[in-house]
Protein backbone atom coordinates (compact mmCIF):
# COMPACT_ATOMS: atom_id res chain seq x y z
CA UNK A 1 0.00 0.00 0.00
CA UNK A 2 1.53 3.32 -0.84
CA UNK A 3 1.55 6.48 1.41
CA UNK A 4 -1.43 8.18 0.65
CA UNK A 5 -3.71 5.35 0.29
CA UNK A 6 -2.54 4.14 3.97
CA UNK A 7 -3.20 7.76 4.96
CA UNK A 8 -6.54 7.99 3.07
CA UNK A 9 -7.28 4.80 4.91
CA UNK A 10 -6.24 5.97 8.26
CA UNK A 11 -8.16 9.12 8.53
CA UNK A 12 -11.43 7.08 7.62
CA UNK A 13 -10.85 4.44 9.74
CA UNK A 14 -10.39 7.22 12.42
CA UNK A 15 -13.73 8.72 11.46
CA UNK A 16 -15.76 5.44 11.14
CA UNK A 17 -14.58 4.36 14.44
CA UNK A 18 -16.06 7.68 16.34
CA UNK A 19 -19.22 6.93 14.21
CA UNK A 20 -20.20 3.30 13.76
CA UNK A 21 -16.96 1.33 15.24
CA UNK A 22 -14.42 -0.64 13.07
CA UNK A 23 -13.06 -4.09 13.00
CA UNK A 24 -10.68 -5.49 15.64
CA UNK A 25 -8.41 -6.11 12.19
CA UNK A 26 -9.32 -2.57 11.12
CA UNK A 27 -8.22 -1.27 14.52
CA UNK A 28 -4.93 -2.82 15.17
CA UNK A 29 -3.72 -1.98 11.29
CA UNK A 30 -5.10 2.03 12.58
CA UNK A 31 -3.07 1.79 15.63
CA UNK A 32 0.29 0.62 14.18
CA UNK A 33 -0.45 3.15 11.60
CA UNK A 34 -0.49 5.91 13.83
CA UNK A 35 2.21 4.90 16.15
CA UNK A 36 4.42 5.68 12.61
CA UNK A 37 2.01 8.98 11.05
CA UNK A 38 2.06 12.20 12.64
CA UNK A 39 -0.57 13.83 10.45
CA UNK A 40 -2.65 10.90 10.93
CA UNK A 41 -2.03 11.01 14.76
CA UNK A 42 -3.02 14.76 14.65
CA UNK A 43 -6.13 14.06 12.91
CA UNK A 44 -7.26 11.88 15.25
CA UNK A 45 -6.31 13.62 18.52
CA UNK A 46 -7.94 16.74 16.73
CA UNK A 47 -11.21 14.83 16.06
CA UNK A 48 -11.30 13.77 19.38
CA UNK A 49 -10.76 16.69 20.78
CA UNK A 50 -13.72 18.09 18.38
CA UNK A 51 -16.48 15.46 19.80
CA UNK A 52 -14.92 16.07 23.54
CA UNK A 53 -15.98 19.83 23.20
CA UNK A 54 -19.28 18.76 21.52
CA UNK A 55 -20.05 16.34 24.57
CA UNK A 56 -19.19 18.97 27.04
CA UNK A 57 -20.88 21.92 25.74
CA UNK A 58 -23.33 23.18 28.08
CA UNK A 59 -26.56 24.91 27.76
CA UNK A 60 -28.27 26.69 30.13
CA UNK A 61 -32.21 26.04 30.84
CA UNK A 62 -34.47 28.55 30.79
CA UNK A 63 -36.07 29.56 34.69
CA UNK A 64 -38.78 27.84 34.88
CA UNK A 65 -39.56 26.33 32.11
CA UNK A 66 -40.07 22.71 33.19
CA UNK A 67 -43.08 23.81 35.55
CA UNK A 68 -44.50 26.53 33.19
CA UNK A 69 -44.55 23.49 30.48
CA UNK A 70 -45.97 21.25 33.23
CA UNK A 71 -48.37 23.82 34.15
CA UNK A 72 -49.91 24.36 29.92
CA UNK A 73 -49.90 20.67 29.60
CA UNK A 74 -52.02 20.18 32.68
CA UNK A 75 -54.30 22.45 31.30
CA UNK A 76 -54.86 20.87 28.55
CA UNK A 77 -54.80 17.71 29.87
CA UNK A 78 -58.06 19.18 31.49
CA UNK A 79 -59.34 20.46 28.46
CA UNK A 80 -59.14 17.03 26.63
CA UNK A 81 -60.58 15.13 29.69
CA UNK A 82 -63.93 16.99 30.25
CA UNK A 83 -64.19 16.82 25.88
CA UNK A 84 -63.94 13.50 26.40
CA UNK A 85 -67.50 12.86 27.62
CA UNK A 86 -68.60 14.80 25.04
CA UNK A 87 -66.56 12.75 22.40
CA UNK A 88 -68.29 9.98 23.63
CA UNK A 89 -71.78 10.80 23.75
CA UNK A 90 -70.61 11.87 19.44
CA UNK A 91 -69.73 8.46 18.43
CA UNK A 92 -72.76 6.80 20.78
CA UNK A 93 -74.94 9.01 18.66
CA UNK A 94 -73.35 7.54 15.53
CA UNK A 95 -73.02 4.17 16.04
CA UNK A 96 -76.68 4.57 16.68
CA UNK A 97 -77.60 5.82 14.01
CA UNK A 98 -75.59 3.57 11.88
CA UNK A 99 -77.00 0.39 13.77
CA UNK A 100 -80.65 2.55 12.68
CA UNK A 101 -79.24 2.67 9.32
CA UNK A 102 -78.46 -0.84 8.58
CA UNK A 103 -81.67 -2.08 10.19
CA UNK A 104 -84.12 0.12 8.10
CA UNK A 105 -82.31 0.32 4.84
CA UNK A 106 -85.01 -2.05 3.13
CA UNK A 107 -87.80 -0.20 4.37
CA UNK A 108 -86.44 2.64 3.13
CA UNK A 109 -85.58 1.40 -0.32
CA UNK A 110 -88.51 0.82 -0.16
CA UNK A 111 -90.07 4.09 1.20
CA UNK A 112 -87.67 5.61 -1.63
CA UNK A 113 -89.20 3.30 -4.78
CA UNK A 114 -92.53 4.39 -3.66
CA UNK A 115 -92.18 8.05 -3.43
CA UNK A 116 -90.05 8.07 -7.06
CA UNK A 117 -92.90 5.97 -8.70
CA UNK A 118 -95.80 8.35 -7.22
CA UNK A 119 -93.64 11.56 -8.12
CA UNK A 120 -92.53 10.08 -11.31
CA UNK A 121 -89.02 11.23 -11.10
CA UNK A 122 -86.37 8.76 -13.10
CA UNK A 123 -85.01 5.94 -10.97
CA UNK A 124 -81.33 7.44 -10.79
CA UNK A 125 -82.44 10.32 -8.88
CA UNK A 126 -84.36 8.55 -6.37
CA UNK A 127 -81.41 5.64 -5.87
CA UNK A 128 -78.77 8.78 -5.69
CA UNK A 129 -81.54 10.35 -2.49
CA UNK A 130 -81.50 6.99 -0.73
CA UNK A 131 -77.44 6.91 -1.16
CA UNK A 132 -77.41 10.62 0.20
CA UNK A 133 -79.22 8.99 2.85
CA UNK A 134 -76.53 6.89 4.13
CA UNK A 135 -74.30 9.48 3.47
CA UNK A 136 -76.25 11.97 6.73
CA UNK A 137 -74.59 10.53 9.66
CA UNK A 138 -70.96 10.49 7.96
CA UNK A 139 -70.91 13.84 6.94
CA UNK A 140 -72.89 15.12 10.07
CA UNK A 141 -69.45 13.55 11.93
CA UNK A 142 -67.34 15.68 9.59
CA UNK A 143 -68.60 18.93 10.21
CA UNK A 144 -68.73 18.05 14.09
CA UNK A 145 -65.01 17.16 14.34
CA UNK A 146 -64.11 20.02 11.72
CA UNK A 147 -65.69 22.59 14.24
CA UNK A 148 -64.09 20.90 16.83
CA UNK A 149 -60.57 21.59 15.06
CA UNK A 150 -61.19 25.32 14.59
CA UNK A 151 -62.29 25.65 18.14
CA UNK A 152 -58.90 24.18 18.91
CA UNK A 153 -57.52 27.05 17.71
CA UNK A 154 -55.58 25.93 14.74
CA UNK A 155 -52.12 27.43 15.41
CA UNK A 156 -50.34 27.69 18.04
CA UNK A 157 -49.49 30.70 20.09
CA UNK A 158 -45.61 30.65 18.76
CA UNK A 159 -46.64 30.19 15.13
CA UNK A 160 -49.34 33.19 15.60
CA UNK A 161 -46.23 35.41 16.52
CA UNK A 162 -43.91 34.68 13.97
CA UNK A 163 -45.97 35.67 11.32
CA UNK B 1 -26.56 -16.15 32.23
CA UNK B 2 -27.60 -13.01 30.54
CA UNK B 3 -24.77 -10.05 30.09
CA UNK B 4 -25.07 -6.47 31.53
CA UNK B 5 -25.94 -5.05 28.12
CA UNK B 6 -29.07 -7.16 27.95
CA UNK B 7 -29.97 -6.45 31.41
CA UNK B 8 -29.96 -2.73 30.59
CA UNK B 9 -31.36 -3.53 27.72
CA UNK B 10 -34.62 -5.38 29.22
CA UNK B 11 -34.70 -2.91 31.83
CA UNK B 12 -34.91 0.27 28.77
CA UNK B 13 -37.78 -1.84 27.37
CA UNK B 14 -39.54 -2.27 30.66
CA UNK B 15 -38.87 1.57 30.96
CA UNK B 16 -40.23 2.51 27.34
CA UNK B 17 -43.29 -0.27 27.70
CA UNK B 18 -44.32 1.89 31.54
CA UNK B 19 -43.85 4.94 29.53
CA UNK B 20 -45.80 4.06 26.81
CA UNK B 21 -48.81 2.87 29.08
CA UNK B 22 -48.91 5.95 30.88
CA UNK B 23 -49.01 8.34 27.61
CA UNK B 24 -52.23 5.96 26.42
CA UNK B 25 -53.82 6.75 29.89
CA UNK B 26 -52.41 10.51 29.93
CA UNK B 27 -51.39 10.17 33.67
CA UNK B 28 -50.45 13.56 34.91
CA UNK B 29 -47.81 12.38 36.95
CA UNK B 30 -45.80 10.44 34.15
CA UNK B 31 -46.15 13.45 32.06
CA UNK B 32 -44.55 15.97 35.04
CA UNK B 33 -41.58 13.44 35.30
CA UNK B 34 -40.98 13.31 31.52
CA UNK B 35 -40.90 16.71 31.44
CA UNK B 36 -38.70 17.32 34.20
CA UNK B 37 -36.56 14.22 33.23
CA UNK B 38 -35.52 14.99 29.85
CA UNK B 39 -36.01 19.08 29.89
CA UNK B 40 -32.27 19.40 29.52
CA UNK B 41 -31.95 16.99 26.58
CA UNK B 42 -35.15 18.22 24.61
CA UNK B 43 -34.28 21.80 25.18
CA UNK B 44 -30.55 21.55 24.15
CA UNK B 45 -31.73 19.34 20.89
CA UNK B 46 -34.07 22.38 20.18
CA UNK B 47 -31.43 25.14 20.26
CA UNK B 48 -28.95 23.72 17.52
CA UNK B 49 -31.77 22.52 15.59
CA UNK B 50 -33.32 26.04 15.53
CA UNK B 51 -30.25 28.07 16.30
CA UNK B 52 -32.38 29.99 18.63
CA UNK B 53 -33.17 29.52 22.19
CA UNK B 54 -36.35 31.61 22.31
CA UNK B 55 -37.56 29.84 19.73
CA UNK B 56 -36.45 26.67 21.15
CA UNK B 57 -38.54 27.75 24.32
CA UNK B 58 -41.76 27.58 22.31
CA UNK B 59 -40.94 24.82 20.58
CA UNK B 60 -40.43 22.58 23.64
CA UNK B 61 -44.21 23.60 24.95
CA UNK B 62 -45.56 22.53 21.86
CA UNK B 63 -43.57 19.04 21.67
CA UNK B 64 -44.84 18.20 25.58
CA UNK B 65 -48.39 19.45 24.26
CA UNK B 66 -48.30 16.97 21.28
CA UNK B 67 -46.44 14.27 23.59
CA UNK B 68 -50.06 14.73 25.37
CA UNK B 69 -52.61 14.55 22.66
CA UNK B 70 -50.23 11.92 20.30
CA UNK B 71 -49.21 9.96 23.51
CA UNK B 72 -51.58 6.96 22.11
CA UNK B 73 -49.21 6.84 19.00
CA UNK B 74 -45.65 5.82 21.11
CA UNK B 75 -45.69 1.59 21.37
CA UNK B 76 -42.91 1.48 23.48
CA UNK B 77 -40.72 -0.34 21.07
CA UNK B 78 -38.24 2.40 20.26
CA UNK B 79 -36.78 4.58 23.27
CA UNK B 80 -38.93 7.27 24.18
CA UNK B 81 -36.57 10.34 23.35
CA UNK B 82 -35.96 9.08 19.77
CA UNK B 83 -39.84 9.40 19.44
CA UNK B 84 -39.47 12.49 21.63
CA UNK B 85 -36.90 14.14 19.39
CA UNK B 86 -38.98 13.05 16.29
CA UNK B 87 -42.12 14.80 17.59
CA UNK B 88 -40.26 18.29 18.06
CA UNK B 89 -38.24 18.06 14.41
CA UNK B 90 -41.86 17.64 13.15
CA UNK B 91 -42.95 20.35 14.81
CA UNK B 92 -39.87 22.53 13.90
CA UNK B 93 -40.42 21.00 9.69
CA UNK B 94 -44.31 22.57 10.00
CA UNK B 95 -43.07 25.80 11.34
CA UNK B 96 -40.38 26.27 8.52
CA UNK B 97 -42.94 24.61 5.69
CA UNK B 98 -45.34 27.19 7.23
CA UNK B 99 -42.47 30.54 6.83
CA UNK B 100 -41.13 29.41 4.01
CA UNK B 101 -43.04 26.40 2.17
CA UNK B 102 -40.46 24.37 2.24
CA UNK B 103 -38.72 21.36 3.92
CA UNK B 104 -36.35 21.67 6.58
CA UNK B 105 -34.26 18.73 4.70
CA UNK B 106 -34.31 20.63 1.88
CA UNK B 107 -33.40 24.39 3.34
CA UNK B 108 -30.98 22.70 5.95
CA UNK B 109 -28.95 20.76 3.28
CA UNK B 110 -25.74 22.12 2.14
CA UNK B 111 -25.51 19.89 -0.90
CA UNK B 112 -29.08 21.27 -1.56
CA UNK B 113 -29.25 24.98 -3.53
CA UNK B 114 -30.42 26.73 -1.25
CA UNK B 115 -28.89 25.90 2.39
CA UNK B 116 -30.81 27.31 4.95
CA UNK B 117 -30.15 30.36 7.08
CA UNK B 118 -30.87 30.26 10.83
CA UNK B 119 -29.85 33.12 11.38
CA UNK B 120 -28.38 36.57 9.86
CA UNK B 121 -24.70 35.73 9.96
CA UNK B 122 -23.96 39.13 9.96
CA UNK B 123 -25.65 39.67 13.08
CA UNK B 124 -24.75 37.54 16.65
CA UNK B 125 -26.57 34.18 16.60
CA UNK B 126 -29.02 33.49 18.91
CA UNK B 127 -27.13 30.16 19.06
CA UNK B 128 -23.79 31.92 19.78
CA UNK B 129 -25.73 34.38 22.45
CA UNK B 130 -26.54 31.15 24.21
CA UNK B 131 -23.61 29.55 23.60
CA UNK B 132 -21.83 32.56 24.93
CA UNK B 133 -22.61 32.15 28.48
CA UNK B 134 -20.47 29.89 28.86
CA UNK B 135 -16.63 29.71 28.94
CA UNK B 136 -16.36 27.38 25.79
CA UNK B 137 -15.81 30.06 23.60
CA UNK B 138 -13.74 27.92 20.62
CA UNK B 139 -16.32 25.46 20.55
CA UNK B 140 -19.55 28.09 19.97
CA UNK B 141 -17.58 29.28 17.85
CA UNK B 142 -17.13 26.57 15.75
CA UNK B 143 -20.97 24.96 16.45
CA UNK B 144 -21.96 28.23 14.61
CA UNK B 145 -20.19 27.65 11.61
CA UNK B 146 -21.65 24.12 10.88
CA UNK B 147 -24.62 23.87 9.04
CA UNK B 148 -28.17 23.00 10.95
CA UNK B 149 -28.40 19.58 9.49
CA UNK B 150 -25.04 18.54 10.47
CA UNK B 151 -25.30 20.22 14.13
CA UNK B 152 -28.49 17.83 14.96
CA UNK B 153 -27.17 14.75 13.87
CA UNK B 154 -23.67 15.58 15.65
CA UNK B 155 -26.38 16.27 18.96
CA UNK B 156 -28.27 13.22 18.56
CA UNK B 157 -25.02 10.95 17.65
CA UNK B 158 -22.30 12.22 20.26
CA UNK B 159 -24.66 13.91 22.89
CA UNK B 160 -27.97 12.02 23.21
CA UNK B 161 -25.81 8.73 21.85
CA UNK B 162 -28.62 7.42 19.67
CA UNK B 163 -27.78 4.28 17.86
CA UNK B 164 -27.55 4.93 13.72
CA UNK B 165 -31.01 3.32 13.21
CA UNK B 166 -32.87 5.25 16.11
CA UNK B 167 -31.42 8.48 14.44
CA UNK B 168 -33.15 7.16 10.57
CA UNK B 169 -36.28 6.81 12.32
CA UNK B 170 -35.99 10.51 14.05
CA UNK B 171 -34.83 12.24 10.66
CA UNK B 172 -37.07 9.87 8.71
CA UNK B 173 -34.23 9.24 6.22
CA UNK B 174 -32.67 6.26 5.34
CA UNK B 175 -29.50 4.72 7.13
CA UNK B 176 -26.69 5.45 4.58
CA UNK B 177 -28.01 9.36 4.45
CA UNK B 178 -27.68 8.94 8.51
CA UNK B 179 -23.63 7.74 8.21
CA UNK B 180 -22.69 10.22 5.55
CA UNK B 181 -24.52 13.37 7.57
CA UNK B 182 -22.73 11.78 10.31
CA UNK B 183 -19.01 11.49 8.33
CA UNK B 184 -19.34 15.05 6.67
CA UNK B 185 -20.65 16.88 10.22
CA UNK B 186 -18.45 15.30 12.17
CA UNK B 187 -15.27 16.78 9.54
CA UNK B 188 -17.38 20.19 9.67
CA UNK B 189 -16.77 20.26 13.27
CA UNK B 190 -13.53 19.45 13.15
CA UNK B 191 -12.36 21.30 10.74
CA UNK B 192 -14.22 23.93 12.63
CA UNK B 193 -12.45 24.04 15.62
CA UNK B 194 -9.52 23.66 14.36
CA UNK B 195 -9.85 26.82 12.42
CA UNK B 196 -11.20 28.42 15.56
CA UNK B 197 -8.14 27.25 16.98
CA UNK B 198 -5.77 28.31 14.73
Amino acid sequence: MNSGNAHDRALHLIAQGRVEGIAETDSTWLRAHLEECEFCTKHARQTDRALQSLRTAVIPLPDGLASRTQFRVQLRLHELREREPQRRALWAACAVSWVFGIASAPYVWRLFQWFGERTGVPKLVWELGFGLWWTIPALFVLIVLLMEKVRQGGEPDWMRQSK
Amino acid sequence: MPGPTMFFSTLMSDEAKTIARGLQKRYPDLLDRLIEQYQYRLFRYLVYVTGSRERAEDFFQETWIRVLERGHQYDGKSKFEAWLFAIARHLVIDWQRSKKAQSLDTLTDPEQEHPLQLANENEPSPLHQVLSQETQENVQASLRKIPAIYREILVLRFQEELQIDEMAGVLSVPLSTVKSRLYRGLEALRGALQGGAA
